[in-house]
């Protein structure tokens, strides 16, 4: 095999038990400004993540190039940097799951339709955005993305897995002014089967989406009943579903401590970790330690059915590995491939209906700075809309959402049916919660 | 990594087909890194960064690619794909190199890679083992960190230069976390430098530093909400630069502004802030976080008047952006590593020093929010729209500085709040932060003095400033 040498230099060296990760990956990139290609892309890259257990501690070393002067430099870095180890987890590098679940993440036909075909499409985009309104008064850019990936464990347990996958994405986004409001907007097609691009409808979203934001003013600051779009309880419930890993539990910084088989979200919340979907590009049939993943329910009804493992939080709390144990820089952390809110039965329209005035929230910024993931606590910038009479009604100006994800995933009361794939993989609804405190003026 | 002879090759494939520019960026680089966990070695890392980046202009175009197929026949072919994107005839022919010469403002006097992980582990301890003596029950995971990066990057391209260029850059961080029966903070500190490893236990005191953590994280445990509604904000010095690399720094750089994208665009010469409101981009400063001797289009770093007196008078500029404006680069190329297409960016970007004390700012604010940390930001540079979190944060009373507050979140829009600064101190400072961004994660310092903005949007669950 092509990695030998790196295991024969790591067992020479007395790494009794080692570990290469590769993953390869080829993706292209065009986008579109002003009718012209302004940027084409090719990449074409590759990691290596190498792993030793050296007196029962973990040593790893990463590089993108791999030949045999590589192979050594991460064996040399794996010895010492293990020895400086002092934490008491238990290493363990796996042996392999009894089974596993092998979903299809490869379209070839997205490989055979010609690139021509795509750069066409994105050409149309554009032209429909320029036609569509006077008032978009600018494309700032349309994007294809195709992307294919390979990913594969080797170990000296003899473990081999590769899973390949394929994606693309079509995205636009543009300006909208009306007198001296400026608003943006854009939206994002993904998916590994490029026959279900539909220009017209993709065009009319991003355009809508801006158009709408116009003649914004600020709501007045109170707490409202709102409806929040898949994208922000999607962004909401991924934070709130990280205090669920086993890690975080352990390491005493979880709000989910001694909460399992216990309320922690209403009782209409059903999330899922669901790394096997057909069909989905982002499915993983197996973790960053080569386990075997499989779908689960995380909060059932609003009730924690128990932590996310990898193999050495599974090892201390005496457990299986859940399969999502999940690279997370030099170490492997736990994390979830793909969340899924069970839908509920209402379009969106019916929640507007229920709400009744209220607002809709449409997007968070800066969740990295207003959203504090280890107490809950976030106040956020946000984009949205009033709704008034059960309809949507004008939209809101620079306003902030802000309150606990404990309370908002505790008042949800209604989830929708208009579920949405979203940049990464989550699978998620829109919502209505039952107050939310919204600052404006 | 490569001869000269195969970069001649490798550029002039790429310009068959009529490219006007065409660059190799080479990259080599190490980095490692050391974190203690609860007061044990808990990761040891170590990663290279090996590949060639490769882009061709025509125009207004880019055509961009990479690989870590370093061998003659894998540039060529990655030339001869990228060069598909084109179908004219070959304009320019490589033949030979000359060497930019560069000041060499920040040089490696002792490299961070002949530094052990035992010394690197007792430097981290300083602070570490200040933070585990206290033996508050209250902190329940404490991370002290430490990681440097070794870069060497060669860049050869069709105006027939070339150039080598090592840098090093390293950064010390402290994180807490706290718990009581209400629920759980955070504290953070995590000051890097361009320098060698003598600057952390010389200009800095990590001692204290490690300390001010918990302080931050226990204050905010007991600390009430922040009030919620357009008040005067007065904003430390340093880190709390945050809010004029978001609101001002990224849509003043040449990728939004010269496209017409920002709010700024063709806004030169205009007043768009206060008179009191000077600001500057600095690559030059020798050993700061965020400064460059050298771009990644080849110019030499520089120092940048973006705002004099509240008229808007520069840009951060690449040599590419620059051709939408017919003007040159300003030294303000920069990428993350070589998968990244480069784009201007900031270096040391702050609002210079103005008249007033600190001291003078608060005692002349009747009621409002003194901010003092900061958690980063985002920006829309159409728009304007900024909004950033404050992780230290206090209510002003009759120009006094009295309870501390969390959970505030300014939010805003650039040009509005450039004009409602009215009082300037006098005790410039930087923080040093990462900024992503298209061209990837980059080092950038953020830096003012104290300063007022007379109104701006705060967000918080605490209801109503009284």
């Amino acid at each position: 095999m092509k990695y030998d040498k790196f295991f024969a230099i790591a067992k020479e060296k007395g790494i009794k038990e080692s570990e290469l990760k590769v993953s390869t990956s080829y993706s292209l990139n065009v986008s579109l400004f002003h009718s012209e290609i302004n940027n084409f892309t090719v990449e074409d890259g590759s990691n290596y993540i190498a792993r030793g257990i050296i007196n029962g501690k973990f040593g790893n070393a990463s590089c993108d190039v791999y030949n045999s002067k590589k192979a050594e430099f991460l064996v040399d870095e794996i010895i010492k940097n293990a020895k400086v180890i002092q934490n008491e987890d238990p290493a363990i590098l796996f042996k392999g799951s009894p089974k596993y679940h092998r979903v299809n993440t490869f379209n070839k036909k997205l490989e055979e339709t010609p690139i021509d075909k795509k750069i066409e499409a994105l050409y149309a985009l554009e032209k429909k955005l320029k036609e569509i309104d006077p008032r978009i008064v600018e494309v700032e850019g349309v994007e294809y993305n195709e992307s294919v990936t390979s990913m594969s464990i080797y170990n000296s347990h003899g473990l081999k897995l590769t899973q390949k996958l394929n994606y693309y994405y079509i995205m636009g986004s543009v300006v909208a002014k009306e007198g001296e409001q400026v608003k943006t907007a854009y939206e994002i097609k993904l998916g590994n089967d490029f026959s279900e691009v539909n220009i017209d409808e993709l065009a009319k979203v991003i355009a809508n989406k801006a158009l709408a934001q116009l003649g914004g003013e600020p709501c007045k600051s109170k707490k409202y009943k709102a409806v929040l779009a898949p994208e922000v309880i999607s962004a909401f419930a991924s934070v709130y579903v990280d205090h669920a890993s086993a890690e975080n539990v352990q390491k005493q910084s979880s709000l989910f401590i001694g909460k399992v088989g216990q309320q922690v979200a209403s009782k209409k919340i059903t999330i899922e970790d669901k790394p096997l979907q057909k069909g989905s590009p982002f499915s993983r049939w197996f973790d960053d330690e080569g386990v075997a993943t499989y779908n689960k329910p995380i909060i059932k009804k609003g009730i924690l059915e128990g932590y996310l493992h990898n193999l050495t939080t599974a090892a201390k709390a005496g457990v299986e590995s859940t399969g999502n144990g999940a690279s997370s820089g030099s170490k492997i952390g736990v994390d979830t491939f793909a969340l899924y809110l069970k839908p509920g039965r209402k379009s969106q329209e019916e929640l507007f209906a229920k709400v009744k005035d209220g607002v809709y929230i449409t997007q968070v910024q800066g969740l990295h700075a207003g959203m504090n993931g280890q107490s809950g606590n976030f106040s956020l910038q946000s984009t949205g809309f009033l709704i008034k009479d059960g309809k949507l009604d004008r939209a809101l100006d620079v306003i902030t959402i802000s309150g606990n994800l404990v309370d908002v995933m505790n008042d949800i009361s209604e989830v929708g049916n208009d579920s949405k794939i979203l940049l990464g993989g989550n699978t998620f609804p829109s919502v209505i919660v039952k107050k939310l405190a919204v600052g404006g003026k | 990594m490569i001869s000269k002879k195969i970069a001649i090759e490798v550029l002039n494939a790429a310009l068959a087909t009529g490219a006007d520019y065409a660059e190799i960026f080479l990259e080599d680089s190490l980095s490692r890194g050391i974190s203690i966990e609860n007061g044990k070695v808990d990761t040891s890392s170590s990663n290279t960064t090996t590949g060639c980046g490769l882009r061709l202009l025509k125009e207004n175009r880019t055509v961009y690619g990479y690989t870590t197929d370093l061998t003659k026949s894998g540039l060529l072919k990655l030339a001869n794909t990228l060069n598909k994107s084109f179908d004219g005839e070959r304009i320019l022919t490589v033949e030979k190199f000359d060497l930019v010469k560069a000041k060499n403002r920040n040089p490696i006097i002792r490299s961070y890679n002949d530094v052990s992980r035992e010394e690197i582990i007792k430097l981290l301890r300083i602070g570490d083992d200040a933070i585990q003596e206290l033996h508050d029950p209250r902190l329940v995971r404490t991370i002290s960190s430490f990681m440097y990066h070794h870069r060497d990057v060669t860049v050869y391209n069709s105006k027939q230069k070339w150039f080598r260029r090592k840098t090093e850059f390293a950064r010390v961080a402290y994180m807490v976390v706290a718990a009581n029966e209400k629920g759980f903070e955070t504290g953070f500190n995590g000051p890097g430098t361009q320098t060698d490893i003598s600057y952390f236990t010389t200009k800095l005191n990590l001692k204290e530093i490690a300390l001010d953590t918990v302080r931050v994280a226990l204050q905010n445990l007991e600390a009430k909400e922040c009030p919620s509604g357009i008040m005067p904000v007065v904003i430390g010095n340093g880190w709390g630069g945050v809010l004029f690399h978001e609101s001002c720094g990224h849509p003043l750089e040449a990728s939004s502004a010269f496209l017409g994208l920002s709010c700024f665009s063709d806004k030169n010469g205009q007043v768009i802030a206060s008179p009191v409101v000077s600001a500057v981009d600095d690559s030059t400063i020798p050993g700061e976080w965020g400064s460059i001797d050298i771009d990644d289009e080849g110019n030499p770093g520089q120092k940048r008047q973006l705002i004099k007196n509240g008229v808007l008078v520069g840009n951060m500029i690449d040599d590419f952006n620059g051709r939408r404006r017919n003007m040159e680069g300003n030294g303000a190329s920069r990428r993350q590593n070589y998968k990244y297409c480069p784009t201007s960016r900031m270096s040391n970007t702050y609002i210079e020093n103005g008249k007033n004390t600190p001291e003078e700012i608060i005692a002349a604010t009747k009621l409002g929010l003194y901010t003092v940390g900061f958690n980063g930001g985002s920006v829309n540079p159409a728009t304007g729209e900024f909004n950033f979190g404050c992780s230290e944060a206090y209510i002003i009373r009759d120009g006094k500085i009295c309870e501390p507050v969390k959970g505030a979140t300014l939010i805003g829009k650039g040009y509005e709040i450039l004009k409602d600064i009215d009082m300037v101190g006098n005790d410039l400072a930087f923080g040093q932060g990462v900024c992503g961004a298209a061209s990837g994660s980059i080092r950038t310092n953020v830096g003012q003095p104290t300063l007022r903005i007379s109104k701006v949007y705060v967000g918080g669950r605490g209801g109503e400033l009284k």
